[in-house]
């Protein structure tokens, strides 16, 4: 079963790095960061907190952006392109591909995350701010945040188009990070029905707040450790119940 | 081990509807299809566009699930595993993986098979030559022609040594070389006791290998069964030509024959009955005309096919 999982996700993981969307956005992000260098002497004061929080913003973003645009896809083209009719007619289960999928992307990420990194800590180096190991926490966070947005872009891929697929991905996403507002929207409706898909929705979409902790990295707040082993929690809880509708989705499908 | 007379591959009232389009419109693929491969045959599923093949195929690979009726596959459900591990596949107008080599995309496939991670360099190489595609081994498909792809998909399909192949389409993109060591490739898979099941509409390719065949129209099974037994061989019409028949006796002969050409002061007549034979003969005597050929004729498949696809077309089941 391992064997045929990785298989699946090292072959995902090779499409990805064949194709040159990744490396584009990759090397676009580590442009954004390198920018930084423009700002420098403009913002005196202010400058190493506007590097580092420029530098974070830039990864999250654009890893955030590998997870809908290629995991949005991952599923639906082999299945547009009929290839999983090469997998599936072999002895794959069903839930070995869907696994297989989602961990090759975590994989792409995973790398993509580290070259990102690697290159936020040389412009840190190039620019002259002190690069202290304390930014990684947030990367990790953002590594946990990713989990759980490719977990949404593999289950909508699995029943919609990439484009649509992306879309809805990056509603989610929104929307995670606006949970709250969802929350003092239900408080204050009137209305009964906007009170209950308020909090549904609340409810039902991932908080992808607990996830941004850039600011306090930055700004050198303390850390809450507990926080964040909750949110990791969170993540992995979250993730596994997305794979698993994911897969049951895909057990009932023909092709 | 398959227990002897036990089919390996079996469809019972199998069939399959799909709902499509705008309005949910049902479209029945399949209906009651009933059909039996035994062990080391080779069985050619024959059928016009939009009959059914592909759809029972998905089926056969656990693909796709039967509305209703079931299938096997080595006497279990075709989505098993322990059934997959012993079945080759290979899908109409395969696409692969553009961006993987020839190599790196076989290697993939038997590794998805449970082929052991030391046997796999070999296994790759020895498809390569099976399908005559060592040249090609390191390059990326996406420059692949339809036929080198077509190559390269039955080199997938045999890659673990299944017990059982079956194959959509075969024969597309193929060449007349590529078609003649195809058909060399399918028999010596019957040579080692495989069982081949494979879909086409070229019906030579069909006439020349397979043991046995069924014909599908409109998602039903018209005619299943050992093609010496389809094609009796029994004399279906005589082919005479005749020389010189001057204007005033070609009435007469055209009432007789089926079908008449004529070509210079060639006349070609397509009679029925040896009994038809003799009015012609005794006319042509009568009107001095020379004799240049009987040719008896029995049908062909491809005759047999046309007949079967136009009537089931009749009765409404197409
Ligand atoms: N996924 C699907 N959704 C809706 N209808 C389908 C689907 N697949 C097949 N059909 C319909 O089922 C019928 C049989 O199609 P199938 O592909 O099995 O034919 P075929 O015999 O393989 O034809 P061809 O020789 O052209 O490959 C057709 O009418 C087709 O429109
Ligand atoms: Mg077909």
């Amino acid at each position: 079963m391992l064997n045929r999982i990785w298989g699946i996700a090292f072959n995902t993981f090779r499409e990805s790095v064949r194709d040159r969307v990744l490396a584009a956005l990759i090397v676009i992000a580590i442009l954004v960061m390198a920018s930084a260098k423009v700002i420098q002497p403009v913002a005196l004061g202010e400058a190493e907190k506007i590097i580092k929080d420029l530098g974070l913003s830039a990864i999250t973003l654009f890893c955030v952006l590998i997870a809908i645009l290629v995991g949005g896809r991952i599923v639906y083209r082999e299945v547009e392109k009929r290839t999983i009719y090469l997998l599936l007619a072999r002895p794959v289960r069903r839930y070995e591909f869907i696994i297989g999928k989602y961990c090759g992307m975590m994989l792409v990420l995973g790398v993509s995350l580290v070259l990102m990194t690697a290159g936020f800590y040389l412009v840190l180096l190039l620019t002259g701010v002190k690069p202290e190991p304390r930014l990684l926490w947030a990367v990790l966070m953002t590594g946990f945040e990713l989990a759980i947005l490719t977990a949404v872009a593999v289950l909508f891929s699995t029943f919609v188009t990439p484009i649509a697929s992306a879309v809805f991905t990056f509603v989610v996403y929104f929307i995670g990070h606006s949970t709250q507002l969802l929350r003092q929207l239900a408080a204050i409706s009137p209305a009964p029905i906007v009170k209950f898909i308020g909090m549904f929705l609340y409810y039902v979409l991932p908080n992808l707040n607990n996830f941004n902790i850039r600011g306090d990295v930055v700004h050198n707040a303390p850390l809450n450790p507990l926080a964040m082993v909750l949110s990791i929690a969170y993540a992995l809880v979250y993730t596994f119940t997305l794979l698993l509708i994911a897969i049951f989705v895909f057990n009932r499908r023909d092709f | 081990m398959t227990v002897v007379n036990q089919p390996v591959i079996e469809t019972v009232r199998l069939s399959k509807s799909y709902r499509t389009g705008f309005r949910m419109k049902r479209v029945q693929a399949l209906s009651e299809l009933n059909l039996q491969v035994e062990q080391g045959e080779i069985f050619g599923f024959l059928g016009p566009n939009g009959a059914g093949k592909t759809t029972t195929i998905k089926i056969l690979i656990g693909l796709a699930q039967p509305s209703s009726g079931f299938a096997t596959v080595l006497g279990r459900a075709p989505r098993d595993p322990r059934v997959k591990r012993r079945v080759g596949f290979l899908p109409e107008s395969p696409y692969f993986y553009e961006y993987l080599t020839a190599v790196e995309f076989l290697a993939l496939t038997a590794q998805l098979s449970g082929v052991s991670r030391s046997e796999i360099p070999g296994r790759v190489r020895q498809m390569l030559k099976l399908v005559r595609m060592e040249h090609a081994a390191h390059q990326q498909m996406r420059g692949f022609s339809r036929g080198m792809l077509q190559r390269i998909g039955i080199a997938q399909a045999l890659i673990h040594d299944p017990e059982v192949v079956i194959l959509d389409e075969p024969m597309g993109g193929l060449d007349p070389i590529g078609r003649k060591e195809f058909r060399d490739i399918i028999v010596s898979l019957r040579e080692q006791g495989k069982t081949v099941f494979f879909s086409t509409h070229i019906l030579a390719d069909v006439e020349m290998i397979c043991d046995r065949v069924g014909i599908i129209v409109g998602g039903k099974m018209v005619e299943i069964g050992r093609l010496s037994e389809i094609l009796t061989g029994e004399v279906e019409s005589i082919e005479i030509t005749l020389q010189g028949v001057s204007g005033k006796f070609r009435k007469g002969l055209e009432r007789i024959a089926q079908r008449s050409i004529e070509s210079g002061d060639l006349l070609l007549l397509t009679v029925k009955s040896e009994e038809d034979v003799e009015r012609v003969l005794a006319i042509a005597r009568e009107a001095q005309a020379k004799v240049r050929s009987i040719i008896p004729r029995s049908l062909t498949l491809e005759e047999f096919f046309m007949a079967r696809v136009k009537s089931a077309g009749r009765n409404g089941g197409v």
